[in-house]
């Protein structure tokens, strides 16, 4: 198992640093960013665009300055936004508990949710319930995630008052009156958001698997042999069904992460994704790129874990 | 995987209907509801896009009489509300057609609004597909024929692409080449058409952001099909690498190429109106998202103005999805579960 988990950190390492590649020439995309200082201050003398060269390293070749930003970046240290100054990592730290707060309760739930519905729904296949969740789920796949939380807030927030429209906290004298309930209040619409967009894709896949598993010959073996149908289903097949479902997960992590800008962007969530859409509106690009590798440490983490969930599911990966 | 050669023997023997391969995918598709039904759907945007702007109640934005239904409020005094409703749910205009969805906080009509943007919706769709797919396509080919190395490389670029959140990178590169944008549209000369250039810059980001997964759908298939004997016959026949690439292997992928380029059709719709919504887009063109951008702030009271928009989005990509999963079923019959 140790060797197995060396192996994929070791895996990671080119990933990383091709992230952390693309990242670091995204301020290069824009241009000289000299050219970012003498725009707001057009009076400035060529001697201090020469002192401030020399002081951010933009004299030194493009390789050199990479390395030193990366050795940096290695030591927590992110540089400081060019919007107040405030070093990076100060600013991100208050930021990211929120986000993978609100990830991992809509990630936990959305599992919770649709392994039952999917098992029921392949076991009585082209059933009116089936016909449902699959016609409902594909509409989900072809929903805008964030349209989604502005009908929400509509209904809910607008219209019927129920729950709050915006933020993860605050006014609990509004909501049920005590704080705890108060950020459950908050998290409730764009926890639903979340899960409904993970449930359409989670359900088509673990219906599909288990269809064709259901019809395999093992499954067989184990009805004739007497065992309840509960066990048949949910010791043998589930985990035989449920490998390709975690695989998507992980190679889909990048893509429901990235769905965090809008979903917090409609919510006025105080997260990552809020932040980083300030951000790159105001090409504040120390900010944008340390909320890059944040986010990006994120989900290599979260792979990490689900490649280990998946060697206690399926002990026949380690063997590869 | 029947050879051409085949079916035209066939033909010429029997004189019956040539059962081409797309004859066959095309009498299987004809019985699946949803995949007419989105197929339906699609046609309808391609057509409302075209020729929307024949039949919309009122002009695009840059024309001053896009904003008429303001100035039908109050034509004395020239104050009112310019947030109308549905003229449908208005009491004060009973059966009108007027402004079916509404109006917006600046006194635009919604339905024109949204008639008006199906056609940059059908450009950002078709043209990101083609550049993802030529990408792709390029990628994947080069990838699954030469494997070894060459192989190696291009799918750790690939992961690359698939792990990060690329759309916080879409983000950027959309506000850094979009920021600086002259001339709104670009005429061009001899087909006298108006190319929006932020929303063209827009589209190739997200096209040159999106080919990773596609990739290697594209390898895999090029895989198994390099295995395949009538390759080695062909080689044995001295046949060159360009030419079993063009002639013989892609020919095999065709169908999934379609089924693949109609779901990202759909994604790319998708991905659009996000980072239109999130204030990105380019301010000259109003797509769909950028309506939705619009509103957003005054969605409390006119949340008809984020209704309506997002309710186009959804049948249009819903519409590209069904079509691509009967095609899928049509097409690949094996597949299905």
């Amino acid at each position: 198992m140790f060797r197995y988990i060396v192996r994929r950190l070791l895996y990671m390492i080119p990933v990383f640093l091709g992230i952390s590649i693309i990242s670091f020439f995204v301020m290069y995309a824009a241009g000289d960013p000299l050219n970012i200082i003498r725009l707001g201050r057009p009076n400035i003398t060529q001697e201090t665009i020469d002192a401030l060269k020399v002081y951010y390293g933009l004299d030194k070749p493009i390789p050199i300055q990479y390395l030193t930003w990366l050795t940096n970046l290695l030591q927590f240290n992110f540089g400081k936004s060019l919007y107040g100054g405030r070093p990076v990592n100060f600013l991100i730290g208050s930021w990211v508990w929120e986000t993978v707060k609100l990830q991992l309760i809509s990630i936990l739930l959305a599992f919770a949710i649709s392994i039952p519905i999917g098992i029921n729904s392949a076991k009585k296949q082209y059933s009116k319930q089936d016909i449902a969740v699959t016609s409902i789920s594909l509409f989900g796949v072809s929903m805008p995630t964030f349209w989604l939380g502005l009908i929400l807030i509509i209904i809910f927030s607008f219209q019927l008052g129920w729950l709050p429209s915006a933020g993860a906290y605050g006014a609990p004298y509004l909501w049920w009156d005590n704080p705890v309930l108060d950020e459950i209040a908050h998290l409730i619409l764009p926890v639903t958001v979340l899960v409904y967009v993970m449930l359409a894709q989670n359900i088509r896949l673990i219906r599909a698997n288990m269809l064709e598993i259901l019809r395999s010959d093992y499954i067989l073996a184990a009805r004739a042999s007497g065992l309840s149908e509960r066990k048949v289903v949910y010791k043998y097949a589930l985990r035989n069904a449920i490998g390709p479902v975690i695989t998507y997960l992980g190679i889909s992590l990048g893509a429901i992460i990235a769905g965090a800008p809008m979903t917090e962007y409609v919510f006025n969530w105080p997260g990552l994704g809020r932040r980083y859409v300030d951000a790159a509106m105001r090409l504040d690009f120390p900010l944008v790129m340390g909320i890059n590798m944040v986010i990006t440490v994120m989900t290599l983490i979260a792979t990490l874990i689900i490649d280990i969930c998946y060697v206690y599911i399926d002990p026949r990966i380690r063997l590869r | 995987m029947a050879s051409n050669k085949t079916g035209q023997k066939k033909k010429e023997k029997s004189k019956r209907r040539g059962a081409s391969q797309w004859a066959v995918a095309w009498r299987r598709f004809k019985r699946n509801k949803a995949g007419i039904f989105g197929l339906i759907i699609v046609m309808a945007v391609f057509f409302v896009g075209i020729f929307g702007s024949f039949f919309a109640p009122y002009p695009a934005r840059p024309d001053p009489h896009a904003y008429d239904p303001f100035y039908d409020i109050d034509p004395i005094t020239g104050i009112g509300d310019v947030r109308k409703p549905p003229s449908w749910m208005d009491p004060e205009e009973p059966n009108s057609w007027k402004y079916l969805f509404g109006t917006t906080p600046i006194g635009t009509d919604v339905f024109s609004d949204i008639i008006h943007g199906t056609k940059y919706t059908v450009y950002v769709g078709v043209l990101v597909t083609v550049i993802t797919m030529a990408l792709s396509i390029a990628v994947g080919a080069i990838a699954g024929f030469y494997g070894r190395w060459v192989d190696n490389i291009l799918m750790r670029i690939s992961e690359v692409f698939l792990v990060f959140p690329s759309l916080l990178l879409i983000l950027v590169f959309v506000r850094i080449f979009t920021v600086s944008v002259g001339e709104p549209f670009l005429n061009i000369p001899i087909i006298n058409i108006q190319i929006p250039t932020g929303l063209t810059i827009v589209i190739v980001i997200l096209g040159l952001f999106n080919w990773a997964s596609n990739a290697r759908m594209i390898r895999g298939e090029f895989l198994r099909v390099r295995e395949l004997e009538f390759i080695e016959a062909e080689r044995a026949l001295g046949a060159g690498n360009i030419r079993i690439i063009f002639r013989h292997i892609l020919p095999n992928l065709m169908s999934s190429i379609i089924v693949v380029s109609s779901l990202t059709i759909a994604y790319a719709i998708l991905l659009e109106a996000a980072v239109s919504f999130l204030g990105f887009g380019d301010a000259n063109t109003i797509t769909w998202g950028q309506i939705l951008q619009e509103n957003f702030s005054e969605m409390r009271i006119v949340w008809w103005a984020e209704v309506f928009p997002g309710i186009a989005i959804l049948l249009t990509v819903f519409g590209f999805n069904l079509l691509g999963d009967g095609l899928s079923d049509a097409m690949n019959p094996r597949l299905r579960d």
